[in-house]
């Protein structure tokens, strides 16, 4: 759990307000800066700003919060256990079987279709003998004001990590042979003050830098020392463009499909937050404040499932295509709210003139001695506000997410992401 | 020795094609950093920093015990200016992560908080209130120090902190680093990582377009005789650095009047826009 807390000057009153406006469910929420509720800051964004950089982005949001992420590749030679050098081995043998097998069946038929059928066996083989390992990626954060070893930086490096950890598929990439394989840094910046829990903030923009990032060809073959291709101009996409892919699996299937966007994506991590029954995308700062609970949901897109759109490719659209998401991760994230002074109710409120004389018939001596005792014994109302709700006065939440709302939220998450297809080859 | 400059002698050319006294290509920005109280982003070739400012600010205990610099200004009558440096990751061209303590990065730090410190007018301020400059290297290749006070005095202006003049910097050196050779050698002006590494040289802070020195920073040996025209050339170099500087104000103090965000003749009634 990190705290997320900063100095937050609401009043409990504006913040009972806040909370009240943002659990309305007739109109929906109503967002201090008019958003709709699944709607994200706009923000500005550029990538490839670092020419010294495999792949690097920059992202400004609206509320001036800004980071830089540069992602730099290094190749580094994969230790051999005996075990696994057995294990890969045997991997290959399989592999050239499978190989000449499915010659074999093209020479029978002859057709066009089992040429594809063939390559997607090769690939299924390579993926085989392709393996990753965690340690090919190290992520770092730089906060402005803090320490690398702050909680809250250390909980932000490891959310971040584990989203691009958590199917496995991230490291595949960055095998080369079975000597060799690439080391991936990313360092991720944030340029601003912390405004807001940065979070979201640096997901996009690691998102954005792993998408723009590049990789030099290679240009020797299997187990050799690795040899690349000077050119820069032919390295290629750390996630493959979809045209490319789409021209090399089938010519037919896809012919406008969309100009230049990758097949699959990096994960990303989004920061959801609930108010009442209501469930609010991307919190600024003054609404995670009043937050009832934060979840932090990592997201990933596979490769759109060719199989699916392969029976009929005329009659789907390359808009519609199944999308295919899968949930990563979900944390909780400790919202500042649960630090945030509560409101006195005004039948509690001297000052107000509330009920207090009313309620305590007593002598003015029995009162000064009593209310060295406590307020508590004194008032039953005082009791009332500790453990119940008032209406309008502000309370911070206590106890977690429950279990409806959670998964109600990566629901949401899930269906917001298949409905949008996010247009970010901004720069 | 990473690269051979001795073909120098023969064309005249340093090993990016420029000449002797020639800076290399400037790029600079205002205001690029909308949460910050001033901002600033400054490209000298393959250079680039973005410098934030926040503040003045009363003075935060808790951040004092932070790695950042700190010097005061006027005597002690003005705000304190504190400067913090980070390196990316990802700036040199082999990825190295530096420290927060890193004492290259202390060092710089100092120097630049006491160069600022002699050119803002902090008393307006009073000696409880801080100015922190945080520095970012996004790139590095060479006169890293220079880069750093140059982007540091821009983001000043944005801020709108009383100085004097620009505080400028910049680094000059000397084609050989034998004493034989004494006669040929040229000083340059502005190096780049390849020229820092081999050559000596030395980094040279003025106010402005004067000749007053407010720093200079000499880390490796050279030959006395060849100091005073480095110390020369960087200078004129520092004249140069400042006209681009204050090119720079100027175009955005002109944006700023087109887009209407303050009236001709307002608040710039001392300046020629024209």
């Amino acid at each position: 759990m990190s705290s997320t807390s900063q100095h937050l000057l609401l009043s409990p009153a504006e913040l009972a307000y806040l909370h009240g406006s943002l659990s309305l469910i007739t109109p929906g929420p109503i967002r201090p800066d008019g958003r709709s509720p699944t709607q994200f800051r706009p923000l500005t964004a550029e990538t490839g700003i670092l020419p010294g950089t495999n792949g690097s982005a920059r992202i400004c949001f609206a509320d001036g919060t800004e980071a830089v992420v540069g992602v730099k590749a290094e190749v580094e030679k994969t230790p051999l256990s005996p075990y696994e050098f057995v294990a890969s081995t045997e991997g290959r043998k399989d592999h050239t079987q499978k190989k000449s097998g499915s010659r074999k069946s093209k020479k029978a038929t002859g057709d066009e279709e089992d040429i594809s059928m063939d390559v997607d066996e090769e690939a299924a083989g390579a993926n085989d003998k392709i393996r990753g390992s965690p340690d090919w990626v190290e992520l770092s954060v730089e906060i402005p004001g803090l320490r690398d070893d702050d909680s809250g930086t250390v909980f932000l490096t490891s959310m971040l990590t584990e989203a691009l950890l958590a199917d496995g598929e991230f490291v595949k990439k960055l095998w080369i042979n079975r000597r060799f394989h690439w080391k991936l840094y990313l360092d991720i910046i944030l340029i601003s003050p912390p405004l807001s829990y940065p979070l979201p903030l640096l997901s996009l923009t690691t998102h954005l830098a792993l998408l723009a990032t590049r990789l030099p060809r290679l240009k020797s073959e299997a187990d050799e020392d690795p040899m690349f291709d000077d050119d820069w101009a032919a390295a290629t996409f750390l996630y493959p463009r979809q045209d490319t892919s789409a021209k090399a699996s089938n010519k037919s299937s896809k012919p406008s499909s969309a100009a230049a966007a990758p097949a699959s994506r990096p994960p990303i991590t989004l920061l959801v937050m609930a108010v009442g029954d209501n469930i609010i995308f991307d919190p600024s700062k003054e609404e995670l404040a009043v937050a009832d609970s934060a979840v932090a949901v990592s997201v990933a897109e596979g490769p759109a499932s060719e199989s699916e759109s392969e029976p009929e490719p005329e009659s789907i659209p390359a808009t519609t295509t199944k999308r295919n998401l899968q949930l990563l991760s979900v944390r909780t994230i400790d919202p500042p709210s649960r630090l945030t002074p509560p409101g006195v109710p005004n039948s509690v409120n001297a000052a107000a003139w509330g009920t207090m004389t009313a309620a305590t018939p007593t002598t003015t001596t029995a009162a000064t001695a009593s209310a060295t005792e406590g307020g508590a014994a004194k008032h039953p109302d005082a009791r009332v506000t500790e453990t119940e709700d008032v209406v309008g006065v502000w309370k911070a939440p206590r106890g977690g997410a429950k279990f409806g709302m959670l998964g109600a939220m990566v629901a949401k998450v899930l269906e917001r992401e298949a409905a949008s297809p996010r247009s970010q080859g901004a720069g | 020795m990473p690269l051979d400059t001795s073909t120098y002698n023969l064309a005249l050319l340093r090993v990016d094609g420029r000449r002797w006294n020639e800076l290399r290509q400037q790029k600079g920005q205002l205001g690029v950093q909308p949460s910050a109280d001033g901002s600033a982003y400054l490209e000298m070739g393959n250079t680039k920093i973005q410098c934030i400012i926040s503040g003045p600010n009363e003075r935060d205990l808790s951040k004092s015990t932070s790695s950042a610099s700190t010097a005061p200004t006027s005597n002690g009558a003005g705000a304190t200016v504190a400067v913090s440096i980070m390196i990316a990751p990802f700036a040199t061209v082999d990825r190295k992560r530096r420290g927060r303590n890193d004492k290259r990065l202390q060092e710089m730090q100092t120097t630049i908080a006491s160069g600022l410190a002699a050119t803002v007018q902090g008393q307006s301020y009073g000696p409880r209130s801080t100015i922190h400059i945080s520095l970012n290297v996004l790139s590095q290749d060479g006169s890293l120090l220079a880069c750093l006070i140059n982007a540091a005095s821009l983001a000043l202006v944005d801020a709108g902190v009383p100085m004097t003049d620009y505080l400028v910097a910049c680094t000059a050196g000397s084609t050989s680093s034998y004493a034989a050779a004494d006669e040929e050698a040229d000083p340059l002006l502005d190096l780049n990582t390849q020229e820092e590494q081999e050559l000596p040289f030395l980094t040279l802070a003025t106010l402005g377009a004067t000749d007053k020195v407010v720093a200079m920073v000499c880390e490796s040996r050279v030959q006395l005789t060849r100091l005073e025209g480095m110390m020369a050339t960087a200078a004129d170099g520092c004249k140069g650095v400042r006209d681009f500087l204050d090119g720079v104000v100027r175009d955005k103090g002109e944006l700023m009047v087109q887009e209407g965000a303050i009236g001709r003749g307002e608040v710039v009634s001392s300046m020629d826009l024209d």
